[in-house]
């Protein structure tokens, strides 16, 4: 096995063009650290560890940027994100055990691009951008369109992701992450659902609203039909149970020895209902009405 | 191809020539020997392999060896000072908190750890700081009074 | 007897061998460097069912680094288990499950050692695969040993097949009792297979000395089977070999002797060493652990019970469908337990129990922590709820209502001598708050009762050896792993020395030097060694009590021996150093050497005549369900136990505590998953769920006193019956909260909900 810790990120990517599939970027490393041990070794090693200045978490004009090596933990204990992006908080909080959120990078969960990366539905109801590097140059790649399947994302074998680019979320909108697995946060999810709510100027209508779903698709993805669903809509119990079914339905869930299909989708709608409703309390203080 | 490293283990400088491929698990327990790390899952799963990496506690077995050049190192065996146990040491034995002893050194660490945060934790502060660490033999509930007891001791201490 | 009597006894001294764990010594099995030892490894089966054809190692061996590949032609064609000789250490012409092993290497290193195993060439013929236990008896099934007739006992006319083991009980005249019943409550239920999962991954490592003997290093509970198995499977004399244990990182049942239980690492690594000509170390990663080593197994209950209105149970009836796995293993012997357990540990003076131990095409079951027990109690005490219900009874009324009395059976026990049963409900309801705590909604509580085999079982000796400065070295064929040998041996020799606990050494197990013994199994650890240590103590007391009389000019009867020094009791200023007189008595007999030995024959005739008093246990849970996920959380638990005389509560505590654990692991979670062709699903810890810190309840423990059993000073044993009641008891809450009764384990959120959802008639 080759091995390689580029000092730059120029130096990196000139190494993932040269080598392209053989070659795979290791950040924390535990998701690859397992795949070499119970899987295969790969022919190139690109640690990038040692790129300085790739963990950061910033304020930006609008924007919140976060470097891809910025670990889990960091994440979790950032006031800044506590503050301005509670459900990126929620999610790094319930991700794994202390230990892997020591290890585990921000940029390793997007890249590794599982169904049920814990950041990835978050990211996605925030509209992020990853921001990567190919050999040609810097490209910014909308969440929405990132990921192609599990494992699979935009960045291909070549491109390498430097940092999430987030636009801050209305002040007063509310947000939520839920995961459901057997054993809490020391466990794979089995569904992850994240709701960003933002409420009209009068308090009573869902101005825009956004259903990101994990681990019920081959990608993390968006429950479009009951976001519509909600939209422009006064948020009641009716209506908001009307729109957890069709997240439900939005979901294309697999049965796998974790849940069955079905189950998933059961969790989907009840997840969904539970997101909707804390969501607008943290963004109204105000209960959905019956 | 191999790779030298140097790094810290409980204040001890090494000298290494590593396959870049190794975890630091293996490296810390079949190079240099420090047995204390115990090897268990593999996967980052049970939290047996848990060792303080710049202060911090991580899984050893999904870290790579060469990401611990340069960096500070503590091992179960680095907490005692000579003969005297670390405090946390001495309440998992006090408190019946030892039986098989295998998951013990990565408990160990995740309390030092989480008493070094905070001197006064809460019980979900504990909770977070244990649940990557699997004990099969008891239950859990005698290494609960062993984390009160540790914490008392050394707020008593301090 | 009141704890005042003694002087250690019934305190918590720091655990033996504490310091060293605490500290991260390389005392473990897998800790272990055999100078100049290589790897070894095993190539196992990639089918559930087949038959081999052929296997090539040529290419395997030609690789550099590679030091011996050996298959089943390598070794005598010679048979092992316990209650059938059905299997070979190394798969000859055909594979039972994708865990068999059917070639190993012995290599370099780790990388060299994979290489090799991949190179190996083997072809198989598949066959069919049956996974289901019920499946398997059927005569459309594949057979998985011809060769092997069905069990003798067997009813004639039974028309079944794959049945290796077949256990039966019959009380009264059940037929009739039932049929008289003012009420008659029938119910099915399941269980599946779950792996013991200790921590420390188990090793093997072997080395042929240059006299020609074996040493074999294990991390094994029974190192004395270790070393018949090894001889009987490699014709080597039982004198040729030597077994040493390590100190040992949890086995719960699973590393009880290597090869019956089906590990059967211990004479591969043997057959490789010997082979190579090298020592050879051996470690199992746990995904292979998961997929090759014995589990608990799955079982399928069919349990019908009569009682009258007034709550009397007055017949039971019940068939249990128990899958062995691809072998015996240990299988006949957990599923004849499970039998007798399925008639209950209440007065039930009419029963028939059937029980089918039946071959199919996975792991193999093993004596993995109170085999049989969990797989009962589940049904009958999930069963006794739905009675009571039935009958419009609280469920602790009823099970009070149906306590058996001292003069009476149960099975398992023909005489009970004292019942601490009724006392155990009691405690646990009081403690718990039955009827009194305040529910919030979908919370309810749940209880659920057990008990546990005593007595009978084989013997077991030690020694205790006094060295010259009055300290004690002892012997024994027990292994330590967090249980007796370090917690409550030490400190009953102690107490019969009258020296402190730390002057006592109790040495691990070398099969040249320890007494035999049959493993640390059964929760024997305590009554066996334990009352042997006792009379080798006292043995040796006695004999240095003879040798001080002299100097004393005392009858040794008025002796006795206080704080290191032997005096003449009421007199302490006539006094000797027990020191000076252990010294002295090198220039008489050479040191003094006590022996004790567990008579079991003799405890045997005890009970059978006085009776016996087993242990009994009732644990209550409160939980709370999420209608929305099925996610049950436990609120509270109560764990009752009489296990008798107290030596060390907070090892028996903790005993309790990790089996409860264990336990509840199996009722929420645990499972060992297979697809259709038999493959393991889950086999690492990514997706074999066990229970992490934030899923257990602080377990109150409280223990019942005053019912002695047959250990010293009247102990029990307390390592395994705290599995018994947990899922029955989580079950029992489950219901109470939301008004389902899960027939099935485990009561993951899936299988709740999903019971939520069809008893609401949701449309699925
Ligand atoms: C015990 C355990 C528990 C876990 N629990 C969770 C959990 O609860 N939730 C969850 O979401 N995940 C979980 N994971 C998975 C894993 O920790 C995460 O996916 C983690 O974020 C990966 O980050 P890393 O830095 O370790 O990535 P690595 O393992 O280093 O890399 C992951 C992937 O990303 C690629 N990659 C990394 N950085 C870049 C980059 N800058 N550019 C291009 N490609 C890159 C790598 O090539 C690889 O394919 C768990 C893992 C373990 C071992
Ligand atoms: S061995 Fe590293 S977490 Fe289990
Ligand atoms: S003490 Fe054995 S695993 Fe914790």
């Amino acid at each position: 096995m080759d091995y390689f810790e580029p000092k730059t990120i120029r130096e990196a990517v000139s190494l993932l063009a040269r080598y392209g599939e053989k070659a795979k970027v290791i950040a924390g490393g535990t998701d690859v650290l397992v795949d070499m041990k119970f899987k295969e070794e790969p022919s190139c090693l690109v640690n990038i560890k040692r790129i300085p200045a790739l963990s950061y978490i910033r304020e930006d004009d609008g924007f919140l940027r976060v470097g891809t090596l910025t670990p889990i933990r960091e994440i979790e204990t950032s006031s800044l994100v506590r503050q301005k992006l509670p459900l990126l908080w929620e999610a790094a909080h319930q991700f794994a055990s202390l230990q892997i959120r020591n290890t585990a990078t921000i940029g390793g969960n997007v890249c590794r691009a599982s169904p049920s990366g814990e950041m990835l539905a978050p990211l996605l109801v925030l509209e992020a951008s990853a921001v990567a590097r190919f050999s040609r140059g810097e490209k910014k790649l909308p969440f929405g369109e990132l990921f192609l399947g599990p494992g699979q994302t935009l960045l291909g074998s070549k491109g390498l992701l430097t940092e999430i680019e987030i636009a801050l979320p209305p002040e007063r909108s509310g947000s939520v992450y839920l995961k459901h697995a057997v054993r809490g946060a020391m466990d794979i999810a089995m569904v992850g659902v994240a709701v960003l709510l933002t409420p009209d100027a009068g308090g009573k209508k869902a101005k825009d609203v956004r259903i990101g779903l994990g681990a019920v698709a081959p990608t993390p993805i968006r429950a479009k039909s009951a976001e519509k669903a909600l939209r422009g809509k006064a948020m009641a119990r009716a209506v908001v149970e009307e729109a957890a079914r069709r997240a439900a339905a939005d979901a294309k869930p697999i049965t796998d020895h974790r849940a069955s299909a079905e189950y998933r989708r059961w969790i989907v709608e009840a997840l969904t209902r539970k997101g909707l409703a804390q969501a607008w309390k943290a963004a109204t203080g105000k209960e959905v009405d019956r | 191809m191999s790779l030298n490293i140097r790094l810290v283990v409980n204040g001890r400088r090494h000298t290494a020539k590593i396959n870049p491929a190794t975890s630091l698990l293996d490296f810390l327990r079949d190079t240099l020997g420090y047995k204390g790390v115990k090897i268990c899952c593999n996967t980052g799963e049970c939290g047996a392999c848990t060792i303080l990496f710049n202060g911090k506690p991580v899984n050893s077995c999904v870290v790579l060896a060469a990401d611990a050049a340069g960096a500070e190192i503590v091992t179960v065996e680095g907490l005692a000072e000579g003969d005297r146990l670390h405090p946390v040491q001495q309440a998992f034995i006090d408190t019946g908190a030892v039986q098989c002893g295998y998951c013990t050194p990565g408990f160990i660490i995740s309390v030092k750890a989480l008493l070094d945060r905070t001197k006064n934790p809460t019980a979900e502060e504990i909770e977070e700081a244990v649940s990557g660490n699997i004990c099969r033999c008891t239950g859990y509930t005698k290494i609960v009074d062993a984390i009160q007891i540790a914490a008392e001791r050394l707020q008593a201490r301090s | 007897m009141a704890k005042a009597e003694y002087s250690v006894l019934g305190t918590s001294i720091p655990r033996m061998g504490g310091v060293e764990r605490v500290a991260g010594a390389g005392i473990y099995g897998i800790d272990l460097v055999l100078p100049d030892a290589v790897r070894g490894g095993v190539l196992r089966s990639q089918y559930a069912h087949a038959t081999i054809k052929s296997i090539d190692t040529s290419e395997a061996e030609s690789l550099p680094g590679v030091y011996a590949v050996v298959t089943a032609e390598d070794a005598p064609d010679v048979k092992y288990g316990r209650t059938s000789n059905d299997r070979y250490m190394l798969a000859r012409g055909k594979v039972r499950y994708m865990g068999d092993p059917v070639a190993a290497v012995a290599a370099d290193s780790e990388a060299t050692l994979k290489k090799a195993l991949k190179k190996i060439k083997v072809e198989y013929e598949p066959l069919p695969v049956v996974l289901d236990a019920e499946a398997a008896m059927k005569a459309d099934a594949p057979a998985l040993h011809e060769e092997i007739p069905l069990p003798a006992n067997l009813p004639k006319d039974t028309r079944v097949k794959n049945v290796c083991g077949y256990s039966t009980l019959h009380v009264g005249d059940p037929d009739r009792a039932m049929a008289e019943a003012d009420l008659v409550v029938e119910e099915t239920y399941e269980t599946k297979m779950v792996h013991p999962q200790y921590l420390e991954p188990r090793i093997a490592a072997t080395r042929h000395e240059a006299d020609g003997r074996l040493t074999v290093w294990v991390n094994a509970q029974a190192p004395f089977g270790v070393r018949s198995e090894v001889s009987k499977l490699l014709k080597i004399p039982i004198s040729g070999i030597r077994v040493l244990v390590t100190e040992i990182g949890g086995g719960f049942g699973g590393k009880a002797t290597g090869t019956h239980s089906s590990a059967g690492l211990e004479p591969i690594c043997a057959l490789l060493a010997i082979k190579a000509k090298k020592p050879v170390m051996m470690v199992l990663d746990k995904a292979e652990e998961t997929v090759s080593t014995t589990v608990r197994a799955p079982v399928k209950v069919w349990i019908q019970t009569g009682v009258n209105k007034d709550g009397t149970i007055v017949a039971r009836k019940a068939k249990l469908i128990f899958d062995a796995g691809a072998y015996s293993g240990f299988g006949a012997l957990a599923g004849s337990r499970c039998t007798q357990m399925l008639a209950g540990w209440y007065r039930t003076p009419n029963a028939h129990v059937d029980g089918y131990i039946v071959y199919t095409n996975k792991q193999v079951c093993g004596p993995v922590r109170g085999p049989g027990g969990p797989q009962a109690a589940f049904p009958v005490e999930s069963h006794m709820d739905s009675i009571a219900a039935k009958l419009g009874m609280d469920p602790v009324e009823f099970r009070l209502k149906n306590i058996p009395k001292p003069g009476e059976r149960i099975a398992g026990v023909p005489k009970l001598r004292d019942v601490s049963l009724g006392e155990t409900i009691r405690v646990a309801a009081e403690k718990i708050g039955w009827g009194k705590v305040k529910l919030e909604k979908n919370q309810g509580v749940g209880i659920a009762t057990g008990s546990w085999i005593e007595g009978s079982g084989p013997g077991g000796g030690a020694v205790v050896k006094i060295n010259e400065d009055g300290t004690a070295a002892v012997l024994i064929g027990k292994v330590d792993y967090g249980t007796a040998p370090r917690f409550g041996i030490p400190m009953i020799v102690a107490e019969e020395l009258g020296i402190p606990t730390d002057d006592v050494t109790v040495l691990n197990v070398d099969t040249d030097a320890s007494p035999w013994d049959a493993g640390t199994v059964g929760s024997r650890s305590t009554l066996v060694a334990g009352n042997a240590a006792r009379l080798a103590a006292i043995d040796a007391r006695n004999q240095l009590l003879r040798m001080a009389a002299k100097q004393l000019e005392a009858s040794s009867d008025d002796l006795e021996i206080k704080d290191r020094q032997i005096r003449v009791k009421g007199t302490p200023v006539k006094a000797l150093a027990l020191a000076a007189v252990a010294t002295a008595a090198h220039n008489e007999i050479g040191e003094v050497i006590g022996r004790g030995y567990f008579d079991s024959k003799a405890v045997e005739a005890e009970e059978k005549e006085k009776g016996s008093s087993p242990p009994f246990t009732s644990h209550a849970a409160i939980v709370e369900v999420d209608p929305d996920t099925g996610n049950v959380k436990i609120l509270k638990y109560v764990a009752v136990h009489d296990v008798g005389f107290v030596i060390h509560p907070q090892a028996v505590e903790g005993q309790i505590e990790g089996a409860t654990a264990m336990s509840i692991g199996q009722a929420l979670c645990e499972q060992v998953l297979f697809d259709d062709k038999g493959k393991t699903l889950n086999p690492t810890f990514v997706d074999y769920l066990m229970p992490t810190w934030n899923m257990i309840p602080k377990i109150e423990t409280v223990l019942i006193k005053g019912y002695p059993g047959a250990g010293p000073y009247g102990t029990k044993g307390a390592g395994e019956i705290g599995c018994v009641p947990p899922p029955a008891a989580i079950a029992n809450a489950i219901c109470n909260a939301v008004g389902v009764r899960l027939t099935s384990l485990p009561l993951s959120p899936e299988n709740v909900l999903r019971a939520i959802r069809e008893q609401k008639g949701v449309e699925p």
